[in-house]
């Protein structure tokens, strides 16, 4: 011990000495993470304080659950965890598997070149803008100038202003969002048509299988590991997504199925200026997520044994 | 390779059943269908844009202009904020790029070619963030604390580090052979000198597919300049697009320029024009269309194989 110290001690001087230039990248970018991504997990605690911006946590009064305590006897919570829960799931629960069935019917597609230009053309609106995508949901749902109420008219119908209903948020936020991600999300899954053994085929077909069977036998169960890798990559991001979209989408009069957790948390702190109440609701948002991430985890567990954690 | 030897093989075949021939006619009929569900919202946007005013009003238009009409164009062309705007979102997409392509490069280096003391630890603290961020009101925070609001630099900071791009960009590192950096040490370069001119020359694909990324996420990002900036002559493009498009029927008349003087005319013109202004920021997405087909792919493969 007494002489296998020094010479770990050197050891150690020598490794720190020898890696010094990679020190040197490591330093700044820690500096980097502890003031742009730690920090603002350390502001998380304004949700205990009446914060005040010029005056930071010092000149702030600490309130303790105060905000807690106001969010759970908000008349609205409910509504707002519903409507919640309600556009991200049912965004995911719909998006998930159409890109997979979307990638399988394009393989199936005989002509190499149509295959091409049709995956082209899906991709494309996933480089669109947020904002961009909301004004064409705004045109193309006007009861005047859009596509839809043109053709309720023409069939006898009288158009409504379907982005003033709240009966139809929910769909709109599904179609505008299977519109711009079912063709990139399906990329991945072409690429693991792909790599899909070309000879289990064959032997498919030897053994008397038709297309379909084909599909059923050996295509699906080819692209399983990238679906329930992506589920569970997707799993984390849960009650995260669409807050632009939701945002921008929003008015008076479909607040009362627009209205998230995550908008309410914005309003309040940047258009009413109370952060501490504004990031308790975030913080809130953030559990329930976490919540829903460990009971999804545990069901993928049982049920293909592939975990997040 | 291997998809052209099964298309080989479908294509002899002898003979095709009824139902397959039924089903391939009808998969070609639907992916039309889904050609038309993607594209439709683009041509019409476009066409609307191109029109004349009384066919917009009268919500004629579908795929196609009716009654050719520029005028649009050139109103925004005279628009200086929208022009200031597009400017700001070059200098936030182009130093966010640059800068952000040297910081993850030398992120990823050490934990892809370092043994160094505190590397587990390192490696811990860049994927935390992956997963666990403060949320939105927290972010806006901290970059009032830093003193940043109101500034450009606020976007370019905050997004300048991305885990996920962090674990791309270092598997990428680990594929290439290690014998480079050993050889190269030997020879006396530090690891500055190997990273920027030996790693990244060769890491070329794996850079052009992260820049584009990035230049994509600012160029189309609202949530943060939303919180960030607050001041009109700092504002993205986003942001403009946003007051001049979203901000309805208020604000018809001042993008109209008040060219026209009647009111029906004000408003059509508000639409072709408001439609106009989202056909020129796709501008330098559609230009950089065929490089982001080339690299966003092969960039989501190499993601998705090995993050």
């Amino acid at each position: 011990m007494q002489r296998g110290t020094p010479t770990k001690w050197a050891k150690i001087r020598n490794n720190i000495w020898r890696n010094r230039y990679i020190y040197m990248m490591v330093l700044p970018i820690l500096i980097y993470l502890a003031l742009f991504k730690y920090m603002p997990m350390w502001f998380l605690k304004t949700s205990f304080y009446d914060y005040k911006l010029l005056k930071g946590f010092d000149g702030s009064k600490y309130v303790g659950l105060k905000w807690f305590k106001r969010l759970f006897s908000n008349p609205n919570l409910m509504r707002y965890i519903g409507n919640t829960l309600r556009l991200n799931l049912s965004a995911m629960v719909f998006l998930f598997p159409l890109p997979m069935i979307f990638a399988i019917f394009l393989n199936e597609l005989r002509s190499v070149r149509y295959k091409k230009t049709v995956q082209t053309i899906s991709y494309l609106p996933h480089f669109v803008s947020t904002v961009v995508m909301v004004s064409m949901i705004t045109t193309i749902t006007s009861p005047s100038l859009g596509i839809i109420g043109k053709i309720i008219s023409a069939s006898g119908g009288v158009p409504k202003n379907y982005l003033a209903d709240p009966n139809y948020f929910v769909p709109i936020n599904v179609i505008s969002g299977a519109w711009q991600s079912i063709g990139w999300d399906a990329v991945i899954y072409v690429s693991a048509l792909a790599s899909i053994d070309q000879g289990l085929y064959e032997a498919a077909k030897i053994d008397g299988a038709n297309r379909f069977k084909q599909v059923l036998h050996v295509t699906l169960p080819g692209l399983l590991p990238t679906f329930i890798i992506i589920l569970i990559m997707r799993m984390g991001q849960m009650l995260n997504v669409n807050f632009e979209k939701v945002y921008l989408l929003q008015n008076n009069l479909n607040l009362p199925a627009s209205e998230m957790l995550p908008t309410f948390s914005y309003k309040t702190g940047m258009e009413s200026r109370n952060y501490g109440y504004a990031t308790a609701v975030g913080l809130f948002n953030s559990v329930i997520s976490l919540f829903l991430v460990l009971i999804a985890n545990q069901i993928s567990k049982r049920t293909s044994e592939i975990s997040l954690m | 390779m291997a998809v052209k030897t099964r298309e080989f093989n479908k294509n002899n075949l002898i003979a095709r059943s009824r139902g397959e021939k039924i089903f391939d006619a009808f998969n070609v009929i639907l992916m039309l269908m889904l050609i038309m569900f993607f594209m439709f919202p683009i041509f019409n946007m476009i066409s609307i844009s191109l029109s004349d005013e009384y066919a917009v009003l009268r919500g004629d238009i579908t795929v196609y202009p009716i009654g050719f009409n520029g005028t649009a164009y050139q109103n925004i062309f005279t628009n200086t904020s929208l022009w200031n705007s597009a400017k700001n979102s070059i200098i936030v997409a182009g130093l966010g790029c640059a800068l952000g392509i040297v910081a993850l490069c030398i992120a990823a280096y050490p934990l892809a070619f370092g043994n160094f003391y505190g590397k587990k630890l390192y490696n811990i603290l860049i994927l935390v963030t992956m997963w666990f961020n403060g949320g939105i009101i927290p972010t806006f925070l901290t970059i009032s604390k830093l003193g940043l609001q109101n500034s450009l630099w606020s976007l370019i900071l905050n997004s300048l580090l991305t885990a996920y791009y962090v674990v791309i960009v270092r598997s990428y590192f680990e594929s290439l052979p290690k014998s480079i950096v050993e050889s190269a040490n030997i020879d006396g370069a530090n690891d500055f000198r190997i990273l920027f001119q030996l790693i990244m020359p060769l890491s070329k694909p794996v850079l052009a597919t992260v820049a584009l990324w990035i230049i994509v996420g600012h160029w189309n990002d609202f949530l943060n300049p939303l919180l960030f900036i607050g001041v009109k002559d700092k504002f993205t493009l986003q942001l403009i697009l946003k007051e001049m498009v979203l901000n309805a029927e208020s604000s018809t008349y001042s993008i109209s320029l008040g060219n026209s003087g009647d009111t029906a005319g004000a408003a059509a013109l508000g639409q072709q024009t408001r439609n106009a202004v989202l056909v020129v920021s796709m501008v330098p997405m559609v230009i950089l269309y065929p490089f982001l087909q080339r690299y966003f792919i092969s960039g989501i493969t190499l993601g998705a194989v090995k993050g």
